[in-house]
């Protein structure tokens, strides 16, 4: 399975650099932070769909997988005929007005040729913004959640006592 | 085509974030994240540090100097050279020093330029023959200088940022640092709450990003700070929670503060401030049984007439917790901008030399002259605020200003402006024809902070060098370079004889001892900088008070503290108290975010935000234009509906007209203006 960008929504302020960093890169954000009323916030991008709606539907075969498992557009072969910005569940593909062709996340192709990471996960201060495999991503929470009972069992003997029992 | 990475630190808050620009022959093409270094930042970046090169190339900037042709405010100038230029205001500065005396001038320095050109710039004016000198430190930290510096003996942040994360406790106070530093938040103040469990108080009358991960949030109407901190004050006493070992080592005063505290019981502080006396109660619990703690402020508390005193309260709130000198606490307040404190620590205030000793400190005062070649004026000068009605007064007849943009910045804008229209002889210096600027007679082109070399001291003490990225437009010089020209064309020229800033730096460390060890040498092989004090180049502090207080005995010093009203409250003519706050994307007096597109883009426009139930009590929907108005004057705003701010509070961003409805009253001690709150009344502009 292929890295993606993976968000951590309890640590999004909204402070849009990631934003602004994708804009800096591509010259329009391919990232959006969403803001709810409640405070709450998300960034979101493509989300790189191991079986892709976007690339089933084009029909030029425009768009497809790179070796790291980002799905790419071919700016050439594109026709801008919005079949894979209708089939997106996630409406991430839009239209580059100015080109006539779609446009859309390609996990910074540029950037990650020469090692960097992605460039809205490179700003996001909080690291909200994560990229990495699901596996090590997960593991990582889940880690730092049995680390924590770890260290409320050695302080309370409570983990001690519900493993006893 | 020659691409390199040039190292700097981040222009615009005080975080120290380093990063490199992508410089083409000059030309800023881009930024690139500093993962390689131990920097602060951890490679991180704020939306205003990813585009912090776009304003360098904006249309607007100024390439060659102009004098103007117009009415003072009317914005028309005609190019000159750079001779006519420096030549006129020499002239001019001579003229009115003959004719008025050298009290009559004044200069302003920038938290936006380097330590060096500060420097200069104060000890041009010194050597002009006054004393007339100040930056906007007086409108954001100086009662938090004020404070601290009366309780501790030093301002400072106290402690590295690392320890925030063994912080058990973290107060953040009038503070929003996932808006105004997002990358100190996200880096250390979350990882504290999120990874390590730390507990979080936020006192803010709004619902903040940064509120929305307090485990307490309390809400005091503008100003009322201090009646909450009486009251925490007040708990921790009376019920003995303070650490008696700590106060009866390094504290004095305990018992006169007691007595004072007495009266200001959590009930009391209720009915001033509106905070439910048992979460004061619970916050002072929490706060003084943690064992580690971190308080930080900021202008919340800062920008009042009671500033000072609300500082003092809050000090000893630590004091008395002893969460001071040691892992795992942290004490400060926040500049602003990039070098708010070591513009500071160059002397360019009004009654302090540099290395902040006061302007009476006999044995400083010689030993700077000494370095200097001549005397230092006696008599202290005036503060910022203060300049504006020694204009209108026409004691002050030409006003020399660097990189800031006081018609903007200033409280009761509609004063500024009339003292702007009738000063004798007006000099701005900076990067853009900023509001100040159109009142100008000569307007110099300054080198923005990529296109120099420099030192820059971030809030936590570190001092840090940021390399030339980029060629300044047109004729653009570096504002040390300017200065230097003007001494010279004033016949002091042997008393600035620089010909870079290594030059200056060498010469501030030979003047100001806390700095003798962050040489242009060191600063250059380490990019990570050192903390200051640095008494030598193998040393620097990353710890303040670890064995006493900076006072004079070594002792903290507990002063009473009454409580103070803020400087305008509302009543039955003007209802609401009307608050200010920053956006994550824009800074200051927009002068340079406002011109960088990508965050003007996203955050265009200023609206005011109004709670849910009293803007049904008025009849005002989301979107509905609002009248605001107050004693000074009126804007009209877009009403922004929701429950995120406490009922009788309104609250604006104040990066573009906020400044007009202000009241200019000051803090007693720091000359603050009250900037933060003022009262007001808003109604639904129909049709």
């Amino acid at each position: 399975m292929g890295k993606k960008i993976f968000i951590d929504f309890r640590r999004c302020i909204a402070c849009k650099a990631c934003e602004v960093a994708c804009e800096m890169e591509h010259g329009e954000a391919r990232i959006r932070v969403f803001e709810f009323p409640d405070l709450t916030s998300v960034a979101f991008n493509c989300r790189h769909c191991e079986k892709a709606p976007c690339m089933e539907v084009c029909p030029v075969n425009a768009l497809s997988k790179d070796e790291d498992g980002a799905v790419i557009l071919d700016p050439l072969k594109c026709i801008g005929c919005l079949m894979c910005g209708l089939a997106c569940p996630f409406g991430v593909p839009k239209v580059d007005e100015y080109n006539k062709i779609m446009d859309k996340c390609d996990l910074c192709a540029h950037r990650r040729a020469e090692g960097k990471l992605p460039a809205c996960v490179s700003a996001c201060p909080t690291e909200a913004l994560k990229y990495g495999d699901i596996n090590d991503v997960l593991w990582a929470r889940e880690g730092r959640i049995i680390a924590q009972l770890k260290d409320i069992g050695d302080r309370t003997n409570v983990l001690e006592a519900y493993i006893i029992r | 085509m020659a691409e390199k990475l040039v190292p700097v630190v981040c222009p615009w808050c005080s975080v120290g974030c380093r990063f490199y620009i992508v410089s083409v022959n000059g030309y800023p093409k881009k930024i690139e994240f500093d993962y390689e270094h131990d920097t602060r930042n951890h490679g991180k970046l704020c939306p205003k540090g990813v585009s912090s090169f776009q304003y360098l190339r904006h249309p607007d900037r100024l390439k060659k100097p102009l004098k103007r042709v117009g009415e003072r405010g009317e914005g028309k100038f005609v190019e000159i050279s750079w001779e006519e230029a420096i030549r006129e205001i020499a002239q001019k500065l001579k003229e009115i020093r003959e004719k008025y005396g050298p009290e009559a001038l004044a200069f302003l320095g920038s938290e936006r330029c380097s330590i060096e050109e500060n420097y200069v710039l104060q000890k041009l004016a010194r050597a002009l023959g006054t004393n007339n000198l100040d930056y906007v430190c007086r409108m954001c930290q100086s009662t938090a200088v004020a404070g601290k510096g009366m309780v501790l003996g030093h301002p400072g942040l106290t402690n590295p940022f690392e320890d925030i994360l063994k912080a058990k406790v973290i107060v953040l106070w009038g503070y929003n640092p996932a808006a105004t530093n997002p990358v100190f938040f996200g880096q250390y103040i979350e990882k504290a709450i999120l990874d390590n469990n730390a507990t979080l108080i936020v006192v803010d009358p709004r619902k903040t990003k940064t509120a929305k991960y307090a485990d307490i949030h309390l809400q005091p109407y503008p100003g009322t700070d201090l009646a909450v901190a009486l009251a925490m004050l007040n708990v921790i006493i009376t019920e003995e929670l303070y650490d008696k070992d700590f106060v009866a080592e390094r504290a004095e005063g305990l018992e006169e503060l007691a007595k004072t505290v007495e009266k200001y019981t959590p009930e009391w502080a209720e009915k001033v401030s509106g905070v439910p006396a048992e979460l004061i109660r619970k916050a002072a619990i929490t706060f003084a049984t943690a064992g580690t703690a971190a308080l930080l402020t900021n202008e919340g508390v800062n920008q009042h007439a009671n500033g000072t005193r609300t500082v003092m309260a809050l000090t000893e709130m630590m004091v008395l917790c002893g969460y001071f000198g040691k892992e795992g606490v942290m004490s400060g307040a926040i500049p602003g901008a990039h070098n708010g404190m070591g513009a500071g620590l160059m002397g360019i205030e009004p009654d302090a030399l540099p290395g902040k000793f006061p302007l009476h400190a006999e044995e400083h005062k010689k030993r700077i002259e000494e370095v200097w070649g001549f005397e230092i004026p006696e008599k202290p000068g005036i503060t910022y605020v203060e300049m504006i009605d020694a204009i209108l007064e026409g004691k002050l007849k030409a006003l020399y200003v660097m990189g800031t943009n006081p018609a903007k910045s200033l409280p009761n804008l509609k004063k500024v402006e009339e003292a702007f229209k009738n000063i004798e002889f007006l000099v701005v210096q900076d990067i853009f024809l900023t509001e100040t600027a159109r009142y100008a007679d000569i307007v110099l082109p300054a080198a923005a902070w990529f296109e120099k070399d420099g030192t820059a001291i971030s809030f936590e003490r570190r001092v840090q060098r940021s390399f030339k990225a980029a060629d300044a437009p047109g004729e653009a010089k570096p504002d040390w370079e300017i200065i230097v020209m003007l001494a010279k064309e004033l016949g002091l020229g042997e008393y600035f004889n620089y010909s870079d800033v290594d030059d200056i730096l060498r010469e501030i460390n030979r003047t100001i001892p806390p700095l003798a060890g962050a040489t242009p040498e060191r600063l250059k092989k380490n990019l990570q900088g050192c903390m200051i004090p640095c008494p030598d180049e193998s040393t620097e502090t990353p710890r303040l008070f670890v064995q006493g207080f900076l006072t004079p005995n070594g002792k903290a010093q507990l002063i009473p503290v009454e409580y103070k009203e803020p400087g305008e409250v509302p009543d039955e003519e003007y209802p609401f108290w009307l608050t200010n706050y920053r956006l994550v994307g824009h800074f200051h007096t927009g002068t340079m975010s406002h011109r960088s597109k990508s965050l003007s883009k996203r955050w265009p426009e200023e609206y005011i935000e109004i709670n849910e139930n009293d803007a049904k009590r008025l009849g005002i929907k989301d979107g509905d234009l609002v009248k605001v108005e107050t004693r000074r004057a009126a804007l009209v705003l877009k009403a922004r509906v929701t429950p995120h701010i406490r009922e009788g509070v309104v609250a604006v961003p104040w990066h573009w007209n906020f400044n007009y409805l202000t009241k200019d009253v000051l803090d007693e001690y720091a000359k603050m203006p009250e900037l933060k709150t003022a009262a007001c009344r808003i109604s639904k502009v129909e049709g």
